[in-house]
């Protein structure tokens, strides 16, 4: 039997499974991306109502900022994942099929923001990003990682655990962004489900590990997310706004602190 | 037939999700059922490693080659996957020396996996063996049933969404848990990885000529005292706590000729780590 071709390197010969020792000092690829999710039953869902007004308030600041728009399933994503837990169809299944919603939300943000510059984007035109911001373009992409049939079983149920709040945070932390937007409907993160207990009390400023340890029944925002903040690299807080008053999106941009901040403690 | 329901200001389709939270751990224990669907069961995942096998090149590369096509001959349905072996390393190396992101490397990782699926499939085209791109996930079942030796694509594509790992910038979804997850969504029973060591030992082998071979153990007895040296990628281990189908990973040495036809016969040759009850 012939020795092993080896390509000389700091890893050569490691068996890859964990533990390396190796130097390293990050990159940041785009810090200056702002990444705003547009929540899916929180906002999408809504239609014209709720989606005209922050469509207008984004073509009024798109010059200020680099933007990148996400979007969330909502209702028929929920539909999707009802009917194949019916089936008792595995995980990975249901991230593929969870990814198809948010693409059409996807889409229909672009043809509402074509003459403002929005342009659809999948996740594999990710590197043509630089070109989108240089024609002064608002790029606009599903919110769910490529993860597809290659997600993990779920610890309980079949609902996958990374979804479009996860691949929205982790767009963030590739392009090396401090913080990460997410638009929904209520007024951030309460401790309790503000649409079911209206003496639900809601929270400015929480860190993650804290909110992880509180074990909550519920959450705004899917618990992987708080699991990635806690050991991002660049991400250091992430935002949950109220895209339903007008104005919001405007202050949250600008940097002001409102709606939840969920900060890495 | 399915209503549209309106008046919160949104419109829903009723379903048993509607209006739901999807973190809500009520909602999320509803999805949940002892059993799965099993979409393509009667296949075996091997993977072939690629710093274990492809970087000897022909002397490991040719009879196992024979193999396969024996294998195949013998109607084990099998699906392929191959690791990336040195060159996945050094193209890490140089990505930790430029402070490239972790989700920048894993996107970068598997291309030299793809190189040895090429060369592979190069090896067994005669023997019916065909390259699946991530886009083809679902012409497997045509290429199995028309017997061919599908080689699928081993990193996961988690891409610039590579999460950050726990430890360290290096991604942590490799080829080996890449190819587990394949086996597991389509309800495989059984994984075979192809290396170049007899199986998995207490402490790697090629460092220590003391280290003791584990010949059959358990998915939990190896969680509760993992060897710190592994053969095969942590994150396999992790995701099998949770996965439902997989019931065996066999760990067999490629350069000793008919040990993978033996294991694919159901031999406990190598190392047999099985998922018992207690294991979840």
């Amino acid at each position: 039997m012939s020795e092993r071709q080896l390509i000389p390197s700091a890893l050569a010969g490691s068996p890859l499974t964990g533990g390396e020792q190796v130097a390293y000092e990050g990159v940041a690829m785009m810090p200056s991306v702002k990444v705003i999710k547009i929540g899916g039953q929180s906002v999408m869902d809504r239609g014209r109502a709720a989606l005209f007004p922050l469509l207008e308030e984004i073509g009024r600041i798109k010059d200020q900022h680099r933007l990148l728009l996400t979007t969330g399933g909502g209702t028929r994503a929920r539909h999707v994942y009802s009917v194949a837990s019916d089936l008792e169809l595995p995980t990975g299944l249901l991230a593929a099929l969870g990814g198809y919603v948010p693409r059409q939300n996807a889409r229909m943000l672009q043809m509402l923001l074509a003459e403002q510059g929005g342009i659809f984007m999948m996740t594999d035109d990710f590197e043509k990003l630089p070109l989108y911001f240089r024609l002064g373009c608002i790029p606009i992409m599903t919110g769910m990682p490529p993860f597809g049939y290659w997600e993990k079983p779920s610890e309980e149920g079949r609902i996958p655990a990374n979804r479009t709040d996860a691949g929205t945070f982790l767009t963030a932390e590739a392009l090396g962004a401090k913080r990460v937007w997410f638009a929904k409907d209520e007024e951030g993160l309460f401790d309790d489900d503000p649409k079911k207990n209206a003496a639900a009390k809601q929270l400015p400023r929480i860190g993650a590990k804290e909110l992880l340890s509180r074990g909550l029944k519920d959450l705004i925002i899917e618990r992987s997310v708080l699991e990635y903040l806690t050991r991002a690299r660049y991400v250091r807080e992430i935002q949950v706004f109220n895209a339903l008053v007008p104005g919001n999106l405007t202050r949250a941009l600008a940097g002001e602190d409102i709606g939840t901040i969920i900060y890495r403690d | 037939m399915n209503k549209l329901l309106t008046g919160d200001g949104r419109t829903h389709i009723e379903s048993s999700l509607m209006r739901e939270s999807l973190q809500d751990r009520d909602v999320i224990k509803r999805t949940h059922s002892a059993n799965e669907y099993e979409i393509l069961p009667d296949c075996v995942l091997v993977g072939v490693g690629g710093h274990s096998i492809f970087d000897r090149g022909r002397s490991a590369l040719l009879p196992l080659v024979e193999e396969l096509a024996k294998a195949r001959a013998a109607k084990h349905k099998m699906v392929l996957g191959v690791g990336g072996g040195t060159r996945v390393r050094h193209t890490l190396a140089i990505a930790l020396d430029l402070g490239l992101p972790t989700g920048g490397i894993a996107q970068l990782v598997g291309a030299m996996e793809e190189c040895n699926a090429v060369f592979l499939n190069a090896l067994l085209a005669k023997h019916g063996s065909i390259v699946m791109q991530r886009e083809h996930f679902w012409e497997l079942p045509l290429y199995l049933n028309s017997g061919m030796l599908p080689i699928v694509i081993s990193i996961p594509p988690y891409h610039f969404w590579e999460p950050p790992p726990e430890d360290g910038p290096l991604p942590a979804h490799g080829s080996d848990f890449g190819l587990f997850i394949h086996a597991e969504v389509l309800g495989m029973k059984r994984v075979i990885f192809v290396k170049d060591e007899d199986g998995l030992y207490d402490r790697d082998p090629k460092k220590h000529a003391d280290a003791k071979l584990i010949e059959r153990t358990t998915l939990g007895a190896l969680l509760a005292d993992m060897p710190r040296e592994l053969i095969l990628d942590r994150q396999l281990f992790d995701c099998w706590r949770t996965a439902r189908h997989v019931k065996e990973v066999q760990i067999v040495n490629g350069c000793k000729p008919g040990m993978l036809l033996a294991a694919l016969e159901g031999e406990p040759v190598g190392t047999v780590i099985t998922k018992e009850a207690a294991d979840v």
